[in-house]
């Protein structure tokens, strides 16, 4: 009688392991700075509550936001809600994504909330999930991080529509906050994993993207012969001790922190104990990826757009525009003609910039890797991802001046609930910059990520663009050119918004 | 050694003809946005139709070479592949059911084989040889079928017969009474896409009807001069027979019927398995030097008794206490079991006997239907049934079925339901008895109620005022059967077992694709895939011993079953007496015994629990003469308590001071999963901060109510040293009987017992 009778009977085709090696090459991190080789990092990593202790925090920040806004005073800066999301949330976020990645992602209240429910329970492997477990239809899904970005493009027009972050009503910032939490409750007992997380969150492309410049590189494999050779696959099925990846990442294969969402629940599956917490330097992950993703060109250029436009709506020639164009539209402001329009011309503009690239770099002679069809994509997408840092510095430098203007009002939005806080309070008037101070801080914001940019497409253009051209110094001066118009671009419009305001 | 060769060349031509006939070619379609490039599909790809693109690490579509078996779809952990389009296969086979214009006294099989050699080969065409064949998952002994087929497919039989010989002692039986939609069939590529699977029974059962099954062989010698007694002849029996008598042991079957064969005898009727078929293993046991005592009754009793006489005893005595419906008028003379019936009917039909005296004739006139023929009521639709109220139409009465059951809901089979109607069987569903109304003593009305059940799983409730009359002559009750409840209770915890999984399926499974169909339309829409694993968990109870040299196997063990499930658990039964080699203490005659087999399984956190567990292996490697295996509880299952001799099982403990210490919930968690431990000899430890209070105990607790023997406890605490470990091993293998390590040279077995160095600090 055979002793392994399903064994002997199952003859799998061999593995390709040709080129592995090779191919993860320049995005394996150090196998030396893997924190989780430490025993305490492993077993709190391990710990099923680690994650519910991450998220607890900022769920209870969250509800009081929703029922502070709701029910609290109606004077924004002194609105607990209004004041911790606008004035230190979101430049908290830009600090997380740009050191770690998505370090939001695994502490997010609005996921978290909804995983929970998903899950039923709060921190326990459970078999059975509540609701219905339907796959993301491929026909959306190919447009991967795109739909992020759509939905990112929707919410920021939304916000400048009712003036949420201005802040303005903080009713209007609660049932902004409910309305992600019940979308996000919709798609977990729609959909099966994190498919709002991954396709639809509006912060996930922007946290991705951008992200790619932290130094974590998240959860990836120890020995990625073992995960080639596993035959269970834990961390993508789930395991006894965890679930699967509910972001659809495979340590065995992943070769950025782009959809790693620092769950841990690999880490906790994997039977081999195969898979580490890495960090890695600044910026590997946008240099780096053999793999990349014309979704995340694509999501860069747009949201390279929004954030210009942002920077063009502040300036009085824009308000001229605006004006004019709403007079002749029936429209009130934010028109979405212009609002969309000027997005989608600017973030054209930045594609058609490496298209014109693409015509000056590209060989003339035949080159079998890029053929006429390909050669816009081949330039365009790495030229994006060069421009990540811009993008990001761009994002952070716009939180500022409400992060330095008005960050102190927390102390009486807190005060406020005990009827100590008040608008002539000291603290809720003042200020860690002036205007130019803050002008001098966005700007030198821009030049670091330019400075940033300018690295990371010097490496870039050497690694993926320079084998599709024959004319290096031409392609190397052209791309830097290109980085640093986008820089200048960025800073001289903030010069111009402090001008006009 | 199987092949894809053919496979190709099958799928191609039929490809060919496809092409000029129509576009309908599948179309993969890989997600790149999710693929992970883990190659989980291109291993498995019957056709070849994956590669990888290892510049961007994805996995890339061929559609010209896929034949639409969607076998990467369903393996795919992200479900990044589509396969849109037909599964491009030819037709299945169709194989005869002999039409029987008169039942009466016709004896004769009804379901036929493949007719010939070129229609075999045809349907093996239809087979992909799947790198992964989930059919083999399917099927509860795990036959190689694509290597079974691919040998068909090659002429070649003997080595057909060869690759089934592994794995199963009973091809041309189980081909006949497996019910394959719910086992190979059911789990085939094609049905799991939605298609009509391989006929793979009645491929396995032209090998057997067209070359002799083969006498049985020897193995090895791990058997010899050891004595097994195998209580019951059954397809258990057989099984653990066949395993034992090949390598070699002294086996003695008791059965205590005057036939060998169990319910292959009395519960299977000659027109689904001849009985020449039938006696097929038993003619080859004797002649193969088993010893088969018929007529000897074993009790629960007899047991201990047997354990003096060899040197390990195996129960297949099978489930064979008949179910009686407790309604007014059961006692009446003319209600019987269909065990009696169909022991009776098979004796009649087989030697010609006046059926009147199986089935008395009416003595009151014809009934309603105006003829003098008698009626058989017989309660329940299920194979038994049928094959009472079939052998009743042979004995010339009619008969009817009744099942409270909803015909959609009913786990029937529906080619057995069809015969039996083409026979002139009355089967009635949401209907059931609700008393039997007698004259002088015996059985004459059936007073029937109509039931209804809207869902799967529903008990069906009766409809009130719906009693409808019935007059009858014998009352079969056929609803199955159950174990004695003598055996189950002297045979320990856990008995009969359940057939189900508990926690996270197994992931090689989950990989193979099986599980991601819950309920294929050729399983009859059942969850095939927790079906096949189900038994799976059956199947490894079977190593583990009930008490100390005592094994249990087939319908005995887990309820009532079916054929192939009770063979392999017989065999496997066999198998681990083999493994364990025991010895009654009568036998002085020094032998070779194997090394123990030990396995120390630990639920650690921080470190300290699988410190020691390694520290105890080490030990125990050093001391005895033994196999040691060091494993995280969460990843030990039954399989492995099955390979194991002696389970050292550790935890940390859980709790604050005084507040809920106990074993770490994890650990308890993992003793939820498992159902029994057997007789296994069981030394738990636990690693604890201040104070371990009941943990050993709750412990202990949970290994005593699973079977279990615990051999030794120890806690260890902070000023622990390996001195501790030291005397925890050396308690662990004196109790265990674990044979002793020969002396190292150098060594000095006195220094085990000092303190050398600190375990824990």
């Amino acid at each position: 009688m055979l002793a392994q009778p399903v064994a002997t009977a199952v003859h799998l085709r061999p593995k390709v392991t040709d080129g592995m090696d090779e191919r993860f090459a320049e995005t394996d991190p150090n196998k030396g700075w893997d924190i989780a080789r430490h025993p305490k990092v492993a077993q709190t990593l391990k710990s099923r509550r680690f994650q519910f202790a991450l998220i607890l925090p900022n769920q209870i920040i969250f509800w009081l936001v929703i029922f502070l806004g709701l029910l609290g005073t109606v004077v924004p800066g002194l609105n607990f809600g209004t004041a911790i999301t606008w004035y230190l949330w979101f430049c908290l976020v830009f600090v997380m994504m740009v050191v770690v990645g998505r370090a939001w992602c695994s502490m997010c209240p609005f996921g978290g909330f909804a995983e929970w429910i998903q899950r039923k329970a709060f921190w326990r492997r459970t078999q059975k999930s509540l609701g219905l477990g339907i796959k993301f239809p491929k026909s959306v899904a190919r447009y991967g991080f795109l739909i992020s970005v759509a939905a990112f493009l929707l919410l920021t027009y939304v916000e400048e529509f009712f003036n949420i972050a201005g802040p303005g009503a903080p009713a209007e910032t609660s049932i902004m906050v409910l309305g992600i939490v019940v979308s996000a409750l919709v798609f977990f007992l729609v959909f099966e994993r994190r498919t709002f997380c991954r396709y639809v969150c509006p912060l996930s492309a922007l946290i991705g993207s951008v992200g790619a410049m932290g130094s974590v590189a998240g959860f990836r494999t120890r020995d990625r012969d073992v995960c080639v050779a596993c035959a269970t696959k834990d961390c993508m099925r789930g395991g006894d001790s965890g679930y699967g990846c509910p972001w659809y990442t495979w340590p065995g294969s992943a070769d950025s922190n782009l959809a790693c969402g620092l769950c841990t629940e690999c880490f906790k599956s994997c039977p081999s104990n195969n898979v580490g917490l890495f960090l890695q330097k600044p910026m590997t992950s946008v240099i780096a990826p053999r793999r990349r993703r014309l979704d995340i060109a694509w999501g860069v250029t747009l949201l390279w757009g929004l954030v210009l436009f942002q920077q063009v709506n502040a300036t009085n020639l824009y308000a001229s525009f605006d004006g004019w164009l709403n007079r002749i539209t029936s429209l009130q402001y934010p028109n979405p003609i212009d609002y969309f329009g000027i997005i989608f011309v600017l973030a054209g503009l930045t594609a058609g910039i490496a298209w014109l690239v693409s015509r000056l770099g590209s060989r003339k002679v035949g080159n079998a890797e890029v053929t006429s069809r390909s050669r816009f994509r081949s330039f365009f997408v790495p030229m994006m991802y060069g421009i990540i840092p811009i993008v990001g510095a761009d994002y952070f430098a716009r939180q500022l001046p409400k992060f330095f203007k008005h960050v102190s009002r927390l102390i009486p939005s807190i005060g406020a609930w005990f009827g100590v806080g008040s608008t002539h309070s000291a603290l809720y008037n003042t200020r860690l910059l002036s205007d130019p101070g803050i002008v001098f801080v966005q700007v030198a914001v821009i030049a670091i990520g330019t400075l940033a940019a300018l690295w990371a497409s010097w490496k870039i253009t050497g690694r993926d663009l320079l084998p599709l051209s024959g004319h290096s110094a031409t392609l190397r001066i052209s791309v830097s050119l290109v980085v640093v118009a986008c820089g200048a671009a960025a800073g001289i419009l903030y010069v111009l918004m402090h001008a006009a305001s | 050694m199987t092949t894809f060769a053919p496979v190709a060349e099958a799928t191609s031509a039929h490809r060919g003809h496809n092409k000029e006939a129509t576009l309908n070619q599948p179309v993969v379609d890989v997600l790149v946005d999710r693929c992970a490039g883990c190659q989980d599909c291109i291993v498995r790809c019957p056709t070849g139709a994956l590669s990888m693109d290892t510049r961007r690490w994805v996995a890339v579509a061929d559609s010209e070479l896929c034949v639409g078996c969607r076998q990467c779809v369903r393996t795919c952990a992200f479900s990044a592949i589509t396969v849109d389009g037909p599964m491009i296969v030819g037709p299945r086979i169709e194989t005869a059911v002999v039409h029987v214009e008169e039942p009466l006294g016709d004896n004769s099989e009804i379901r036929q084989g493949i007719s010939d050699m070129k229609a075999a080969v045809t349907e093996a065409n239809r087979c992909l040889v799947c790198p992964d064949p989930t059919c083999v998952r399917g099927c509860p002994a795990h036959n190689d079928i694509p290597g079974f087929i691919s040998a068909l497919r090659e002429g070649n039989l003997d080595e057909a017969h060869r690759v089934l010989r592994r794995t199963t002692v009973l091809p041309d039986i189980c081909s006949r009474v497996c019910d394959q939609a719910l086992q190979c069939e059911g789990a085939c590529s094609w049905s799991l896409a939605g298609g009509r699977p391989v006929a793979i029974g009645a491929l396995e059962r032209f090998i057997a009807d067209t070359v002799p099954v083969p006498a049985m062989e020897p193995t090895s010698n791990d058997g010899e001069g050891m004595s097994v007694a195998v209580v019951g002849s059954g397809p258990a029996g057989i099984g653990a027979a066949y395993e034992l008598a090949a390598a070699g042991a002294n086996v003695t079957v008791m059965e205590k019927n005057d036939h060998p064969g169990g319910l292959l005898q009395w519960g299977i009727p000659d027109f689904t398995l001849p009985e020449r078929v039938a006696n097929r293993p038993w003619e080859d046991l004797v002649r193969s030097g088993v010893d088969l005592q018929l007529g000897v009754d074993v009790t629960p009793e007899d047991v201990d008794r047997l354990l003096g006489e060899f040197d390990a005893v195996i129960m297949a005595h099978g489930a064979s206490q008949a179910l009686r419906l407790p309604v007014a008028g059961a006692d009446l003379d003319g209600v019987e079991d269909a065990t009696s019936f169909l022991t009776r009917g098979r004796e009649a039909l087989a030697n010609g006997l006046d059926p009147t005296t199986v089935i008395p004739r009416r003595t009151s006139g014809s009934n309603a239907s105006g003829s003098d023929a008698p009626t058989v009521l017989v309660l329940g639709a299920g194979n038994t049934a049928m094959d009472v109220a079939r052998t009743a139409r042979r004995l010339g009465a009619g008969a009817i079925c009744v099942d409270w059951m909803d015909r959609r809901f009913a786990p029937v089979r529906p080619d057995e339901l069809e015969e039996a109607a083409d026979e002139g069987v009355d089967v009635r569903f949401s209907t059931t008895l609700d008393h039997l109304e007698g004259a002088d003593g015996k059985v004459h009305f059936a007073h029937l109620n109509h039931t209804r059940q809207d869902g799967l799983g529903e008990t069906p409730q009766v409809i009130k005022g719906s009693t409808e009359t019935v007059e009858v002559d014998l009352v079969v009750m056929a609803m199955g059967y159950r174990l004695d409840p003598r055996f189950s209770d002297k045979l320990g915890p856990g008995i009969p077992v359940r057939r189900q999984v508990i926690g996270v399926p197994d992931r090689t499974w989950q990989a193979s694709g099986i599980m991601s169909v819950p309920a294929p339309p050729a399983a009859r829409n059942r969850p095939v895939g927790q079906l096949s694993l189900g038994r799976e968990e059956g199947l490894n109870e079977s190593f583990l011993p009930a008490r100390d040299r005592v094994w249990v196997a087939g319908d005995a063990l887990i309820g009532p079953s079916t054929v192939v499930e009770a063979m392999v658990q017989g065999r496997r039964s066999g198998r681990a007496v083999l493994a364990a080699r025991p010895r009654r203490e009568s036998v002085t005659v020094p032998v070779d015994l194997p090394a123990k087999r030990v396995l120390v399984a630990y639920e650690s956190r921080g470190g300290k629990t699988a410190r020691i567990a390694s520290e105890i292996a080490e030990e125990i490697e050093r001391r005895a003469n033994s196999v040691v295996t060091v494993r995280p509880l969460a990843q030990v299952r039954t399989a492995d308590l099955a390979q194991s001799d002696l389970l050292v099982i550790g935890s940390w403990v859980e709790g604050f001071v005084v507040a809920g210490v106990g074993p770490a919930k994890p650990t308890l968690a993992w003793f939820k999963t498992i159902e029994r431990i057997g007789s296994l000899p069981v030394a738990t430890f636990c690693t604890y901060g201040v104070n371990p209070r009941k943990t050993l105990d709750v412990m202990k607790g949970e290994v005593i109510s699973r079977g279990g023997n615990v051999v030794a406890s120890a806690a260890f605490g902070r000023r622990s040293t390996s001195s501790d470990v030291f005397h925890f091993v050396r308690q662990i293998v004196d109790k265990a009987r674990l044979q002793l390590a020969e002396p190292k040279p150098g060594s000095d077995a006195a220094a085990n017992d000092q303190p050398v160095r600190e375990v824990v600090r």
